[in-house]
């Protein structure tokens, strides 16, 4: 019987680190002078990617978007999410790890192919929302295999019928 | 599931009330019969998942959700290689190109809408007014009208990507130029990451093009802003002046028209030549006053007249629509005859049309 044992704590702790890198690249985006870049210059570049055209999207900040990605995935990673009897809270979460990885990918090609730098910050929200989506990718099948409320009538049918539960 | 198959105890899972006590419909006894039963243990009833994050399959589902695992973990396969893939293509395409520049690309809408829309009221409160020091232009008086292309009047800019201080002028002459015609493929771009002001942000006008029925503008960009490896302070060329270009630059680049003008006949970044009547020699305000701003704000903050950088980039481009107007007679009336372009000519002495 499949299990969900890790999965919510770990991806709890990943949401809690992508929301803080989050925060931080936001705050440098309006404050440049407190990007800390853990190495500078050549092909790791942190200042080069988050002044390039690519770190807006329609004139919004792309940390700020990280925001607006790990506020909600935090909260859909919180065990009581993840023992949710909703369905649409499952799906939710998945949808937006979907959304996170599409995201990353263009990223990604915009960093190695357009701008041609990479940001060690930026790097580490990349691998933050690639575990992310890999975790919710594979545990998902199993909360969305559980019976939820609406299905209950139906058992509850079925027992009866079938005698065995009297 | 066959695991979870224990004793039903009281509270098990009844039949549903249903009136007549024995009218359950041949659909649901067919259906049931056709089903596995998912027997309970004591207590509680129903089929609620239990709280604690265990899944619980019911019976007649696969484990896990079957074909969902196949398709999740199909998923993450898919998503892993192209990231791999992206990285191979990245590893094995060179690392020969120098990458320390900010790349060269179009400028994007809201840019564009923040030079071009400034309104007349904001050109006209600041005037000539600027809490940063702006550099008045020098004014040449009777020099022939310039022709580019044949047309004329004209205005004629050479500087290079990477120089800051036409990183700081660009802005002057987009918004200036822009109240005269309509720009198309205006490009952004940042000066040098290693020279002074390092990475200001800016435009290009590198295929670039103004659409006016008043002045032709010729813009040239001789370098990039991209380094040439090996050889620091030098960056690759983009584009060389037209013979008749060349010829202009040379002519009012010297020190008969220009107080600090070459006498060697070498040309400083940038330099400006409104129709040979007004000439621009380096930048007119510090570009540190554009540090740590992005296009995007630099554009944005264009319509706030109490705004530092907005004051330096519309004195001096109240500066140069003095001097276009000077070349166009006075068209288009709109911006010839508004108070900030005739706070400006008065301050440099010219008569507009």
């Amino acid at each position: 019987m499949p299990t969900l044992r890790w999965q919510p704590i770990v991806t709890l702790l990943l949401s809690v680190y992508g929301l803080g890198v989050s925060i931080y690249l936001t705050i440098t985006h309006f404050d440049k002078a407190a990007l800390s870049c853990p190495a500078g210059g050549g092909f790791i570049n942190c200042a080069q990617v988050t002044t390039s055209p690519q770190s807006e999207i329609f004139g919004i900040p792309v940390a700020m978007l990280g925001l607006v990605f790990f506020v909600p995935m935090f909260l859909l990673c919180l065990p009581v999410a993840w023992r949710s009897t909703i369905r649409l809270v499952h799906w939710a979460r998945l949808a937006l790890s979907v959304t996170g990885v599409g995201m990353i990918i263009y990223l990604i090609i915009a960093e190695l192919f357009i701008i041609k730098a990479i940001c060690i910050w930026c790097t580490t929200v990349h691998i933050t929302t690639l575990a992310l989506f890999i975790v919710i990718a594979t545990a998902s099948p199993i909360v969305l295999a559980r019976d939820y409320d609406t299905d209950e009538a139906e058992f509850e049918v079925a027992s009866a019928a079938d005698g065995s539960a009297s | 599931m066959a695991d979870n198959a224990k004793t039903p105890g009281t509270g098990g899972n009844k039949p549903k009330p249903t009136g007549s006590g024995s009218s359950q419909s041949a659909k649901d006894k067919s259906r049931a019969a056709s089903r596995p039963v998912a027997a309970k243990g004591s207590g509680g009833g129903g089929n609620k998942p239990r709280p604690g994050g265990r899944a619980s399959a019911p019976a007649g589902r696969p484990s896990g959700g079957g074909r969902g695992v196949w398709l999740a973990w199909g998923g993450v396969a898919l998503v892993v290689v192209i990231i791999v893939v992206l990285v191979i293509v990245k590893v094995t395409s060179g690392n020969s190109t120098n990458t320390n520049y900010i790349a060269t690309t179009t400028a994007p809408a809201d840019v564009v809408q923040g030079i071009t829309t400034i309104p007349l009221s904001t050109w006209n409160k600041v005037g000539v007014t600027s809490e940063v020091q702006v550099s008045p232009p020098t004014v040449l008086k009777n020099q022939p009208p310039m022709t580019l292309d044949g047309k004329t009047p004209a205005m004629l800019y050479y500087g290079a990507e990477y120089c800051p201080y036409c990183a700081a002028e660009r802005w002057v002459m987009a918004t200036a130029l822009s109240r005269f015609g309509t720009w198309s493929n205006l490009q952004i771009t940042a000066s040098s990451l290693s020279d002074v002001y390092a990475g200001t942000h800016t435009l290009s006008f590198h295929g670039a093009t103004l659409d006016s029925p008043y002045i032709t503008f010729k813009g040239v960009e001789q370098y990039t802003n991209i380094p040439i490896a090996g050889s620091p302070g030098t960056y690759t060329t983009l584009q060389n002046p037209t013979k008749a270009e060349a010829a202009i630059l040379a002519k009012y680049s010297s020190s008969k028209y220009l107080p600090n003008g070459s006498t060697t006949g070498g040309i400083s970044f940038p330099f400006v030549d409104v129709n040979n009547s007004m000439l621009f020699s380096g930048a007119s305000y510090d570009p540190q006053v554009l540090a740590g701003q992005t296009w995007s704000e630099i554009a944005g903050n264009l319509s706030d007249p109490s705004n530092p950088a907005t004051q330096a980039i519309l004195t001096a481009g109240n500066y140069m629509s003095a001097g276009i107007c000077q070349a166009t007679k006075g068209q288009p009336g709109s911006v010839c005859q508004s108070s900030g372009v005739k706070a400006a000519a008065k301050a440099l002495g010219i008569t507009i049309g």
